[in-house]
This record gives C-alpha cells, sequence and structure tokens, in this order.
C-alpha cells in the first residue's frame, strides 16, 4: 500500500464527516464541515450581535458627527474615518454567512477564506484611516493650517461650534471601547481575526475621538497645531495596528504557518498536535504542515513509521537513507484513522486533518531550532 | 497566549477619558483672553484699535465707489468696529486680492457679496450665512463674511454680531 492511497482514505473519511450523523446538534451554525461545539455557537451568536449593535452605534454617531462637523476639516476627517469603521463589522457579517456552507465538490476545502479575505478588507480599512490620519494631520502641520470653528445660532444665543464638538466626541468615547473589548475576548476564543481587526478598528475610534475632542479644546485655547498634533499622535498608532493586521492577513493567505491571533508566534496547537503524533506507538517520527484557513486549520500531518522489526529499526527508515533503501513498511490505514481522529478530538479548529505516511520527513516540516 | 491582546485593557480608556475632559476643563479655565482664543490675537488688536476691513464693490451689499464704503454690509461692519471701540481703516480691492492680504494677515475681516458658497474656504474662514438674499442667477445665496483662518474668537465674535444686526 501507498502513502497516497492511505492520504486518500483520510480524505474521503473526512468527506464523509458532515453526513455520519456524529453530532447530533448538525442544524447549529458550522464553519464548513466544521460543527462547532456549543459554547462556540453561543459565542458567533454573540459575535454577530455584538456586530450589529456596532453598526447601530456607528450609524448613530456618524449622524450626529454629520450634524455638527460644519466645515471644519478635522471633523470631516473624523467623519470619513467612522464612515471606514463600518467596514470591519460588515466584513465580518459577510464572512461568518459565506463560511456558514459546507464544502463541496466544487469547495473542497469549504469557504473558509472568506474569514482571509475579511481580514485583509478590515486591516486596508484601518491602514487606510491610520494613512488618511497621519498624512492629513502632517500635512496641516507643515503648512501651518489654522483650523477655524465657527458658532451656531442656538434659540437667540451664539454657541461655540467647539462645544459640541467636544460632546459629541466624548458620548462617542464608551461605545467603541465597551464593544472593542467584548470583541477582543470573542475573537480569541474563536481565532477570528477580522472580529480582532474590528476590535481594533473600536480601539481606533474612541482614541480618534478623545483626540480630536483634546484638539479641539487646545484649538480653543488659540494653539492651532493642538488637533492635528493630536490626530498625528494617534493616527501613528493606528497605521501600525493597520499596518500588522495587513501583514497577517497577506501572510495567512499565502499558507504561512498558523500563528496566535496577533500573528507573533506560531499557534500553540501545532506543536500540541505534533506532540501527539509523535507520542504514539507506531509512530517513529512526526511533523505537520498546518495553515490558517481563517477560524480552522488546514492540518498536513507526515509521520514516519516505526518499522515492522521494532524501535531499533527506526535507523533505517529514518531521515539519513544512505546507500539502498531499507525494506517496505507496512502501514495500517485504521492506524492511520484512528491518529487523524485523535487529532481532530484535540480542538474543534482541527478538523481538515489529513495524515500522510512517508519514510522521511519532507524538509518544511522537520523542527529547527529557530521556532 | 491573553496578555498581548488584552494590553489596551479597561483601565486605560476610562484614564485617557478623564486625562481628556481635565486637560480640557485645565484649557478652558486657565483662558483670561476668552474662549475660544485668536492664535494670532485678531479680536485683542481690534478691541479699542482699528479694525483693518477689505471690501470689493458689490452693489448692493457694498458701493465702494464713494470715499467711504456705503452698503448693509459697511454699515454692519462699521457697527462690529463700534461695538470694540475699533476705528475702521478701509481697503477697497479686488476679491482675489483682499483674501491675498487676509491670509498674509494685512486685513482683518473682508466683506462685499460674499456667500457661504465662496470658494475661498482654504484661504479665509467664513462666517455662517447670515441673510438669505437673492443671487445673480435668481437663486437664494447666503451672505457671508470673511476673517483670518483658525482666528476663532474674531470669527466668534463676529458671527454673533451678525446674528444680532445681520438680518436684511
Amino acid at each position: 500500500m501507498s502513502g497516497e492511497q492511505a492520504t486518500g482514505g483520510a480524505q474521503r473519511h473526512q468527506a464523509d464527516l458532515p453526513d455520519d450523523g456524529r453530532s447530533p446538534s448538525a442544524a447549529g451554525r458550522r464553519f464548513g464541515a466544521t460543527e462547532l461545539p456549543p459554547q462556540m455557537q453561543r459565542v458567533v451568536k454573540k459575535a454577530i450581535v455584538l456586530e450589529w449593535v456596532t453598526l447601530g452605534v456607528m450609524a448613530l454617531t456618524i449622524t450626529a458627527v454629520g450634524i455638527v462637523m460644519g466645515s471644519s476639516q478635522a471633523m470631516r476627517a473624523a467623519w470619513i474615518e467612522d464612515l471606514l469603521s463600518l467596514i470591519p463589522p460588515i466584513a465580518f457579517l459577510v464572512a461568518i454567512r459565506v463560511i456558514n456552507r459546507p464544502p463541496s465538490r466544487n469547495r473542497p476545502y469549504g469557504n473558509h477564506r472568506a474569514v482571509g479575505v475579511g481580514h485583509l478588507v478590515a486591516s486596508v480599512a484601518l491602514l487606510v484611516m491610520g494613512a488618511l490620519l497621519v498624512v492629513d494631520s502632517a500635512l496641516g502641520l507643515i503648512t501651518g493650517e489654522h483650523p477655524p470653528i465657527g458658532t451656531f445660532h442656538l434659540f437667540g444665543q451664539t454657541v461655540w461650534q467647539g462645544w459640541f464638538m467636544i460632546g459629541i466626541m466624548l458620548l462617542s468615547v464608551p461605545g467603541p471601547v465597551i464593544l472593542g473589548r467584548m470583541k477582543l475576548k470573542l475573537a480569541e476564543q474563536l481565532h477570528d481575526k477580522v472580529l480582532y481587526a474590528d476590535a481594533d478598528m473600536n480601539t481606533a475610534d474612541w482614541q480618534t475621538g478623545l483626540a480630536t475632542a483634546v484638539g479641539v479644546a487646545g484649538v480653543g485655547l488659540g494653539l492651532w497645531w493642538f488637533d492635528a498634533a493630536a490626530a498625528l499622535f494617534v493616527g501613528a498608532s493606528i497605521l501600525k495596528d493597520g499596518l500588522s493586521n495587513v501583514a497577517t492577513a497577506i501572510t495567512d493567505l499565502a499558507d504561512s504557518r498558523a500563528r496566535e491571533l496577533e500573528g507573533t508566534g506560531p499557534h500553540p496547537l501545532i506543536s500540541e498536535l505534533e506532540h501527539c503524533a509523535q507520542t504514539t506507538d507506531w509512530v517513529e517520527q512526526a511533523g505537520a504542515r498546518v495553515r490558517d484557513e481563517g477560524h480552522v486549520f488546514h492540518v498536513e500531518l507526515f509521520v514516519v513509521p516505526r518499522s515492522a522489526g521494532g524501535t531499533a529499526g527506526g535507523a533505517g527508515t529514518g531521515s539519513h537513507a544512505a546507500g539502498a533503501r531499507p525494506a517496505p513498511v507496512p502501514v495500517d490505514v485504521r492506524a492511520l484513522e484512528e491518529l487523524r481522529g485523535r487529532i481532530v478530538d484535540l480542538d474543534w479548529k482541527l478538523e481538515d486533518v489529513v495524515v500522510v505516511p512517508v519514510t522521511e520527513l519532507p524538509q518544511e516540516v522537520r523542527p529547527s531550532p529557530d521556532n | 497566549m491573553t496578555p498581548p491582546l488584552l494590553r489596551s485593557g479597561a483601565p486605560r480608556p476610562l484614564r485617557l477619558t478623564l486625562a481628556a475632559v481635565a486637560v480640557s476643563l485645565a484649557l478652558t479655565g486657565c483662558t483670561s483672553s476668552g474662549y475660544p482664543a485668536d492664535p494670532d490675537g485678531t479680536l485683542d488688536s481690534i478691541s479699542g484699535g482699528t479694525l483693518r476691513a477689505g471690501v470689493s464693490h458689490h452693489p448692493p451689499h457694498v458701493d465702494a465707489r464713494g470715499a467711504e464704503p456705503t452698503g448693509p454690509e459697511a454699515e454692519l461692519i462699521r457697527g462690529f468696529a463700534a461695538a470694540h471701540d475699533a476705528e475702521v481703516e478701509w481697503t477697497v480691492s479686488s476679491e482675489e486680492s483682499l483674501m491675498t492680504a487676509l491670509e498674509k494677515g494685512d486685513l482683518d475681516l473682508v466683506a462685499g457679496g460674499l456667500t457661504t458658497s465662496s470658494p475661498w474656504t482654504s484661504h479665509a474662514a467664513l462666517t455662517r450665512g447670515y441673510t438669505e438674499v437673492t443671487g445673480p442667477d435668481g437663486e437664494p445665496v447666503e451672505l457671508a463674511m470673511a476673517v483670518p483662518l483658525g482666528e476663532n474668537q474674531m470669527l466668534g465674535a463676529l458671527e454673533a454680531h451678525l446674528d444680532q444686526e445681520g438680518q436684511q
């Protein structure tokens, strides 16, 4: 029996999964072939509600800011940023709908990549917002632009427009703070990078709101550069967030190794599942190629079985195949499937798992000293 | 794996908001020359001094053919100057050269049939429209005046004056 046949067997098993009635809650929300555990179903529902609430809050803010912005360039910038912050929630809501579809003949990997695309869209929105703020405020500082803030005529009184701007901006702070923190928690549980980027966007929102309030107060004091300086300060941090999110989104779409949510280290599940394979009694060596498809991982696990002779024979099947090839090693298909099942059971993110028996581990899955 | 994510934790926004409110209050509290203030002190220099007003001939709002400009907008400017114990120093020229002078800081105020849809907003701060008149094409337009960009105390004072006296 060849390695290819065994792999094929594992994939057929995978394709049969949705129909084999393994889970009674098949009617619930799913990530393609992956049936979510009940607590994850609740997390997804909560995230969807949060995103709708976000859209509602943003719509209110956009209307309010639109009314008081007048001819102020600073307020116009804040307003455009509010418009941009509609993009991540929409990206999330679209992605979560798309990935609900199970894999099919034409889409054998499912539609998980919608999450990656949503993450890229949300990250670009964040990046554009940061870049707009930085460029706009830097230009304002360089050209010495003195922002004019006039008055409103209300009930026979002439009132400085700045008060309304400060008021609206301070009122717009608590919403994104609360929503952003709630999303961050859900993003971790779901391993959802769109939600993560959206939480970053909420952070950007409230920081911009505060900066505008302080900036307008400073302008009122006669410090014309105050608004631009505050916006530049906040814009730089948003730009940095946007850049790191775009980088993560692109490398994820380009099949880099699955990493933690913020894109720093390799995802701990990789070493966990490799360890699970390596400690199996018939496995000599194991290494996995794991890519992040969105919420779920696509795993190709390469295993070098021990030869029939026992541990001592393992040296012959190892990485140094010098000279004549050793005798063929029999592979037990049921053992492969059993290993696959144990890996699937490790975490709900691990569903699309392929176990490939090999005589030698491919270079790219061997443990390297730098990870 | 949580700590790096949660670095933007709850206390920080709260602290920052309180700091922002405190800074705003401190900023507004410690001003003696009024709030909002003029970065270049335009209103301060006018009060008890000279209002350098630029007008262009634009009947019926400003008639600049005589020795002293006349018309409702010229009267509004005289009234504004009087309210701040100021003498008016008139400059009569084309709109473009007036705007250039305003931007350079050689004028404190420009008027002469300017409307809220004036294209000069990157060179000057326009007041709110203070009255509605019929424009050259028969459509209603709102008259406005121009002050130097970012001189917000001046802008507010002029808008308040126009709110009281500007109805035609």
